[in-house]
């Protein structure tokens, strides 16, 4: 219980930044590996206005601020003129490397490459089932547990009852006709960009305040996200949510069996699997790989 | 002097690693982040070999080419079905089990290169010997660049007449239409096999100069950051052709040395130079996608 309870809880995170890559990735067919460099900031940006101001909603709110600003930019300046420009699948792929390493070097540079935490009182421990059952959790976990199902409940509601949802919906489905109908493609990208940021804060975050950060940090997590994307399957919504709790519960599981220096093997062996079984992914419609 | 020597040594090294991967990325389309697992595996291979087992250098670079090309399998293989983003997501997976093998197939109890501590994990390999060749051991570096350019002379040649031959036709044809080289009777998935393998082969080779000249190795040569220099090498210097990964491999080279002058401490000059990589990589995109003296646009 206590291994499963860990389990979906990293699996939560995996999950949010799995969600912030798909949003990227479902209208724009980018493969947005700048989402690492994004990762990697956000703590920074919220530990220096905690220091400063010493308030966690502003330093929260600026944080999300910032990383928004920041994706929207990699969108305006790079995956934009880009996309003018007709470029192909691997030149949006190698700039959003690019974007990624200038980034997470500036941050490295600015803030030094030592891992810090972002520890604000919150390592009381909890029993949230005592009566049924022993498992212990931390206060940031169950922060981090709260926090990620408010935004990933609130991101599907969202999808389902909104007509921006609705018109985000569409653009992954078929951009083209999405324009042809007369709405404005590059806004709606760049809200994609937007929403990207604030996911890809919300993981960052969580995870700095229960396990701390170092730049490095986001391309890992970006890797594990892409792995749940795959997992759950890249033309749906819901698909890389089920795949990052699945994750999160496979490498908490391998870490009960084998040992936790195992986890990354583990994670690609199932990335493998997954490519050569079933690369539509559990949620996917069955295509070929190649039409696409 | 020997300041150049070791330039020269280094550009050797990595010129060979960026012919053998332009021969993947350039020719055959195939965007790899595996490469550094090759250059990782002929490093290792030598290394135990010769430190371990004894071997000569001849030889042991002989079982870590054999290796490596048995290996590229894992490679090749999904690339017979897989293409664009979900190619470079396998041959992630690739180079993710290697760093993880090299990284944690150690045992603090037993000794290096038993069974159940075969790497060392992430301590490394101390004390690799140098090379000794018809009985001489080039134990000098300025006869260790000897060696190192010779062998970067005939992997960049062998790459040259392969890549002028019809072979290197079939696969610039198969980069440009694989359903069109498939219908004039070209067995594509044998070309990428052969490709891939050739490329790992001579990344092995590189990675095994590498160990020999260094001296130590660790699982950070198999690391993801280093199989994205190579590639930033290749994409800025030019794809597709034969000088273009040459002058990946100089810039490579010659960045650093530049960013010496600038005087700054040593930990900042290091972030600054990936920095640069980074900027060069966006611009190229945007401004020349084919790279400084490079024939062919990533798809």
């Amino acid at each position: 219980m206590q291994i499963l309870l860990n389990g979906l809880i990293s699996g939560l995170s995996i999950a949010l930044l799995a969600v912030a890559f798909q949003i990227v990735y479902l209208p724009t067919r980018i493969f947005f590996i700048g989402l690492a460099g994004l990762y990697a900031v956000a703590p920074y940006v919220g530990m220096t206005i905690q220091q400063t101001f010493g308030l966690w909603p502003i330093s929260m709110v600026a944080s999300v601020a910032a990383v928004v600003a920041l994706s929207a930019a990699f969108e305006w300046a790079n995956h934009a003129p880009l996309t003018r420009k007709n470029a192909s699948e691997g030149a949006h792929l190698v700039s959003s490397l690019g974007l990624y390493i200038l980034l997470v070097q500036l941050v490295a540079m600015l803030w030094g490459n030592d891992v810090k935490t972002l520890r604000t009182g919150l390592d009381a421990t909890y029993h949230p089932f005592r009566p049924l059952d022993d498992s212990v959790l931390t206060g940031s976990q169950l922060f981090m547990f709260g926090g990620s199902v408010v935004l990933l409940a609130g991101f599907l509601v969202m999808l389902r009852t909104t007509d921006l949802g609705l018109r985000l919906r569409a653009l992954a489905d078929n951009p083209i006709q999405f324009a042809l109908y007369g709405y404005n493609v590059n806004i709606h990208r760049l809200f994609a960009f937007g929403l990207a940021g604030v996911f890809a804060t919300a993981a960052a975050l969580l995870t700095a305040y229960d396990i701390g950060f170092d730049p490095h940090t986001g391309l890992h997590a970006t890797l594990l996200a892409v792995v749940a994307v795959i997992i759950g399957g890249r033309s749906s919504f819901v698909g890389p949510i089920v795949g990052g709790l699945l994750l999160g519960v496979i490498r908490a599981q391998v870490v009960w069996h084998f040992s936790a220096r195992w986890q990354d093997a583990a994670t690609f062996v199932v990335l493998a699997l997954f490519l050569l079984l079933r690369p539509q992914g559990l949620f996917g419609q069955k295509t070929r790989i190649e039409a696409t | 002097m020997n300041y150049l020597i070791h330039l020269l040594i280094y550009f050797d090294i990595y010129v060979i690693v960026a012919l053998s991967l332009n021969l993947v990325v350039g020719y055959c389309g195939l965007l790899t982040l595996a490469h550094a697992g090759f250059y990782a595996i002929g490093g290792y291979s030598y290394a135990l070999l010769a430190l371990v087992w004894g071997w000569g250098f001849l030889p042991a670079v002989l079982a870590a080419v054999l290796l490596a090309a048995v290996l590229s399998l894992t490679v090749s293989l999904p690339a017979w079905r897989l293409k664009g983003d979900f190619f470079v997501l396998a041959t992630l997976a690739v180079q993710a089990l290697v760093f993880s093998l090299l990284y944690n197939w150690s045992n603090a109890d037993a000794p290096l290169g038993s069974w159940s501590n075969l790497t060392n994990g992430p301590f490394g390999i101390p004390g690799i010997p140098r090379p000794e060749i018809l009985g001489v051991a080039l134990t000098d570096s300025r006869h260790f660049v000897l060696l190192a350019t010779a062998v970067a002379a005939l992997s960049a040649f062998v790459v040259r007449r392969l890549t002028a031959s019809p072979w290197g036709r079939v696969l610039v044809a198969m980069r440009e239409d694989e359903l069109a080289a498939r219908g004039l009777g070209k067995n594509t998935r044998l070309f990428k096999v052969q490709a891939i393998a050739i490329a790992s082969c001579l990344t092995a080779v590189a990675g095994a100069l590498y160990a020999a000249y260094v001296g130590y190795l660790d699982p950070s040569s198999a690391s993801l950051d280093e199989s994205i220099l190579m590639l930033s090498m290749v994409i800025v210097g030019g794809l597709g052709n034969f000088r273009g990964p040459i002058i990946g491999a100089l810039i490579l080279i010659a960045l650093p040395e530049l960013l010496r002058f600038l005087d700054l401490p040593d930990a900042l000059a290091a972030n600054l130079r990936l920095a640069i990589y980074g900027l060069l990589l966006v611009l190229m995109m945007h401004f020349r996608p084919q790279g400084i003296g490079g024939e062919y646009r990533l798809r």
